[in-house]
């Protein structure tokens, strides 16, 4: 018994930064990295899944990325994770999360988990996409935003308990295996203690390429995404202002400036 | 003139030789139960782990001797109750001593030797001696047992704040009843003991070397009149005499075996406690060896013999109890109670001949005798409990080492986790970015130096609060100024600077402890510098105490020892004194910690202010209620807190014009206390650097606002 989660390394801005000279992303400089928030909760969710089952589970994180990645893995090895398996060859560069998903499935279709578990989206680039592209060339059942789960280890059927929008709940019978995205606030989470993650460096990361997942070049990176960055920016600033005073103080002050608005000022 | 050999006690006189010898039975079975139940309370301390407690063995045992005759330590707080306890200690002392020396006599030297000595003038003192012993004794019990039942005194009070009226462990009646058998027996002992006395007089008042020399034992004497005038003659004396006898030797003799099973153990364990004690407990706290694999304390013998042994000396006294600020605000902790806790706990567990299974020997959760999580994450390691137990109880390093464990599994405020990652992440507990650490810099009209670039003679160290925090960066530009003006070269570390750690190992992080401290012991050793100072005494206690045991070595001072040199030395003027009515609240990491109580206080004074004192000052200040992490921790609502306990203090001083801290946590916790305590325009909470701004003579004049604008 198996699953699979698929975590990211996000990038968190600091306070003030800059645009990189070619305008398509922020300069290195002022990036910090850290695990997405989401994957504390879909990892938390295979931890809990694993401690409350008699039977053995093995909880495996994944990752896409560079070097600087294996810190966020040591991260869910310290919260217990059996092991993680780092995918990376210099031909990734510029994935889109379309690209990405498809080069999770290549790991999973090796892995042959029982689940895969993946956050709802990534806090830097907010694709929402990449759990479900695993589905998608999986062909497996996938449901997102999962907001409570009820799955006994080896079943064949998970009830998965979302979250839509005004409020509502939705409780979804899924067909196993599958992919669930996992939604904030479902659990919560574990601390990984400094010393924990320092021990956990003990254990190995596998490290994986392009090649041993029999991919070839061209289904990934940048060319195979699909869609690229054009421009970042920061946008103007927004013209609202605070209307200050008395209730008829604002409503004079309103009405002019709707004169104005309207050139009759 | 009798012979001066026949001036003596005989022993067993009058009795059949076969009743000697059943007393010998009795004494003998007495002993034997004495020295099981120390063999019982050795094996369970050797069940803890290991701990160097043993270093300078005759320099701690003479260190002991010293504590327990002057009774320094039980007279604190409490004078009345020292000098009881030191009456019946010398008391008992002193008859211990009298009774070792028969035996030494009768039941060793002379039947192996032939020597005696008990007799003659010897004699003669020795029962002047032990009867003013036995008055003290039973004056000392007295006064205990009117303490108890009068005195109502709340540290007295056994019941718990950590659980509920109705719980089986509430109320501790058990140890109520084992106060008062304790006070009953012992003074049953003494007064039979001259019953005894006075009953031999009047037995064998026909025998000269007797009666004639009854003034020496003026107590039973006394008694030996009285009995004689209401009617007592020889006859009924001695029969009355030999159902005493057995009455008070059989109950001394219980007393005696019960030692190790009773409070009465006390007499050693708080002895050793006393002897092993550290110093630095608290101050600087135990490392984890690298290759250890779990971290804190889980089950009971996690703990090492040492803390064992420490439980086991509590005496009850409800020092620590009074004195705790987490206790004194109704969070559900006391620091007795822990100890008490994990005490009832160890005897149940580790009394037994066999070890019970691991799962048994948890000492977290919310069963009886367990620790609950919410009352270690209660204490704000002020050391207001380690600094007044009488007998060197170090509760500091116990919690901590069991938040170590709660920390390593996770089990805190999800907040507290939160706070973590950041200084983690951004090596500060604001959440702010690396780069923003220097920037209060930027609106100085003079550039400070960058003490990685250039050597410096002081490298200022200056803190997460004090870095950036509005209300204390104002604080932070003062002292620049007064370092500037005072011509001191100094130069900071700029964004390099970490959180110094000091919080996080108390909260019981120590992974990202080691992280900070490694990191800014390597950066603080690539710069120049001879000595470090800051503002924060948080960072002060961790460099000066604890970054030794990491490799890091710096000679560092607290800014008021440091302003106080730049006065002396005429480096700083005052131009102007100050006529207000101050208070001063000691920072636990300036005061208890390091003790540094004087320098502030002769600020103060230098720069004119009228101090008045809280009740609870100096060693006895009360904590703010920001420390061991507790300041990333919201308190609890509806409960007062601690900064408010001692706002309301402070505001009962008449026509108080300023509360003056000198710590950047206290700043912060002391302004918001004085709002929401609503004692906003009574007075104000000022750091002592910007009173002595006001005061001192700066070559460039400043804009008057310039430093009371943003307060
Ligand atoms: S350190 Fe302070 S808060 Fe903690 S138990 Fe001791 S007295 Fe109470
Ligand atoms: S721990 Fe020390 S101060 Fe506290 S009750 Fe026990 S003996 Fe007294």
């Amino acid at each position: 018994m198996k699953i699979l989660v698929a975590v990211k390394e996000v990038a968190s801005l600091d306070d003030d930064f800059e645009i990189r000279d070619d305008q398509l992303d922020v300069d290195e400089d002022f990036l910090l990295y850290e695990l997405n928030e989401w994957d504390d909760f879909s990892l938390e969710e295979a931890m809990s899944i694993k401690e409350r089952s008699d039977t053995e589970v093995e909880v495996v994180v994944v990752s896409v990325g560079p070097d600087r990645v294996e810190e966020s893995l040591r991260k869910c090895l310290a919260k217990g994770a059996d092991r993680a398996i780092r995918v990376w060859s210099d031909e990734m560069e510029g994935s889109d999360s379309i690209t990405v998903g498809r080069i999770l499935a290549a790991v999973a279709e090796q892995e042959k988990p029982d689940m895969i578990f993946a956050g709802v989206q990534s806090s830097d680039n907010a694709d929402a996409s990449t759990g479900i592209a695993i589905a998608s060339y999986l062909n497996w059942p996938h449901t997102a935003v999962v907001a409570g789960l009820d799955y006994t280890p080896g079943a064949n059927k998970a009830t998965a308990s979302r979250e839509l929008e005004g409020g509502l709940g939705q409780e979804v019978e899924i067909s196993c295996p599958a992919v669930l995205t996992i939604q904030l606030g479902i659990n919560t989470p574990r601390y990984a203690s400094l010393r924990g993650i320092k021990q956990a460096a003990a254990k190995p990361i596998d490290e994986v390429s392009l090649s041993d997942l029999g991919l070839s070049a061209e289904e990934v990176g940048a060319d195979a995404a699909f869609s690229r960055v054009r421009r970042m920016y920061i946008p103007e600033k927004g013209m609202a202002t605070m209307i200050e005073g008395t209730t008829a103080e604002q409503a004079a002050k309103l009405a002019q400036i709707i004169k104005e608005f309207k050139g009759e000022a | 003139m009798n012979e001066a050999q026949e001036i003596t006690r005989i022993l067993f006189q009058g009795f059949q030789t076969s009743s000697v010898y059943l007393f010998y039975v009795i004494g003998y079975t007495a002993i034997a139960i004495f020295l099981y139940g120390c063999y019982v309370q050795v094996r369970k301390y050797r069940r803890g782990q290991p701990d160097a407690a043993w270093g300078e063995f005759l320099a701690r045992f003479w260190d002991m001797v010293k504590t327990m005759m002057t009774h320094r330590t039980i007279k604190r707080r409490d004078k009345a109750a020292g000098k009881a306890h030191a009456a019946i200690f010398f008391g008992f002392v002193l008859l211990f001593i009298g009774t070792a020396t028969i035996t030494l006599e009768y039941d060793i030297l002379e039947p192996l030797f032939g020597i005696t000595f008990w007799y003659g003038d010897f004699y003669l003192w020795f029962s002047l001696i032990l009867d003013i012993a036995g008055v003290a004794a039973i004056a000392g019990l007295i006064y205990m047992m009117y303490r108890r039942k009068w005195l109502k005194l709340p540290k007295l009070d056994y019941t718990r704040p950590d659980r509920e009226p109705g719980d089986p462990d509430y109320d501790r009646s058990a140890y109520r009843r084992e106060d008062w058998a304790f006070l009953w027996v012992f003074i049953i002992i003494l007064i039979t003991g001259f019953l005894l006395e006075a009953s031999r007089l009047i037995w064998l008042m026909e025998d000269p070397t007797v009666w004639e020399y009854r003034w020496w034992s003026p107590v039973g004497a006394s008694i030996a009149h009285l009995f004689y005038g209401l009617g007592m003659g020889p006859e009924a004396a001695g029969d009355f005499r030999t159902g005493l006898w057995w009455f008070h030797g059989i109950l001394a003799l219980a007393f005696v075996a019960l030692i190790p099973f009773t409070k009465v153990k006390h007499i050693f364990t708080a002895s050793a406690s006393l002897m092993f004690r550290d110093p630095m407990a608290g101050k600087r706290l135990p490392t984890v060896p690298e290759d250890q694999e779990s971290i804190g304390v889980k089950t009971i013998t996690d703990f090492t013999w040492k803390q064992l042994l420490n439980l086991d000396a509590c005496t009850k006294c409800g020092r620590c109890h009074e004195a705790c600020p987490a206790n004194a605000v109704g969070a559900p902790l006391s620091p007795r109670d822990v100890i008490l806790s994990l005490r009832e706990f160890a005897n149940n567990a580790l009394e037994k001949k066999e070890l019970p299974d691991e799962v048994e020997l948890d000492v977290h959760g919310k069963d009886v005798g367990q620790v609950f999580m919410e009352t270690l994450w209660s204490c704000r390691t002020c050391m207001a409990c380690v600094e007044i137990c009488p007998v060197a109880v170090e509760h500091v390093p116990i919690i901590v080492q069991m938040r170590r464990k709660l920390v390593d599994e996770g089990n805190m405020e999800p907040i507290l986790q939160k706070t973590l990652q950041s200084v983690h992440k951004n090596g500060n507990s604001m959440g702010e970015s690396k780069r923003k650490r220097a920037r209060w810099t930027k609106e100085l009209p003079f550039t400070i130096k960058d003490a990685r670039k250039e050597p410096v003679d002081v490298m200022w160290f200056v803190g997460d609060y004090a870095s950036f925090d509005p209300r204390n960066q104002v604080v932070t530009k003062s002292f620049a100024k007064l370092m500037k003006q005072a011509g001191v070269d100094f130069g900071l570390l700029y964004e390099a600077e970490m959180n110094a750690g000091n919080d996080i190992r108390r909260v019981g992080e120590e992974g990202l402890y080691e992280f900070l401290a490694s990191n800014n012991i390597s950066t603080l050793e690539q710069c120049e510098f001879n000595s470090i100072v800051t503002t924060d005494p948080h960072s002060f206690n961790t460099i000066r105490n604890e970054y030794p045991d990491f490799g890091g070595e710096f000679e560092i001072q607290h800014y008021t020892t440091v302003l106080k040199h730049l006065f002396e030395e005429g480096k700083l003027k005052i131009k102007k004194k100050l006529d207000y009515r101050v208070t001063f609240h000691d920072p636990c990491h300036l005061g208890r910690y390091n003790k540094g109580y004087d320098a502030p206080r002769e600020l103060i004074e230098m720069i004119g202010c009228e101090l008045v004192e809280m009740d609870r000052n100096r060693d006895n200040s009360f904590c703010c209620g920001a420390g061991g992490g507790r300041i990333w921790i919201p308190d609890p609502v509806g409960l007062e807190k601690p900064s408010e306990n001692r706002i309301r203090e402070a505001g009962a001083i008449d026509d108080l014009d300023v509360f003056i801290v000198s710590c950047p946590k206290d700043l912060t916790m002391f302004e918001d206390a004085r709002k929401t305590a609503g004692f906003e325009d009574k007075f104000v909470v000022k750091e002592l650097i910007e009173l002595i701004t006001e005061c001192v003579e700066f070559d460039i004049e400043e804009p008057e606002d310039d430093d009371t604008a943003a307060a």
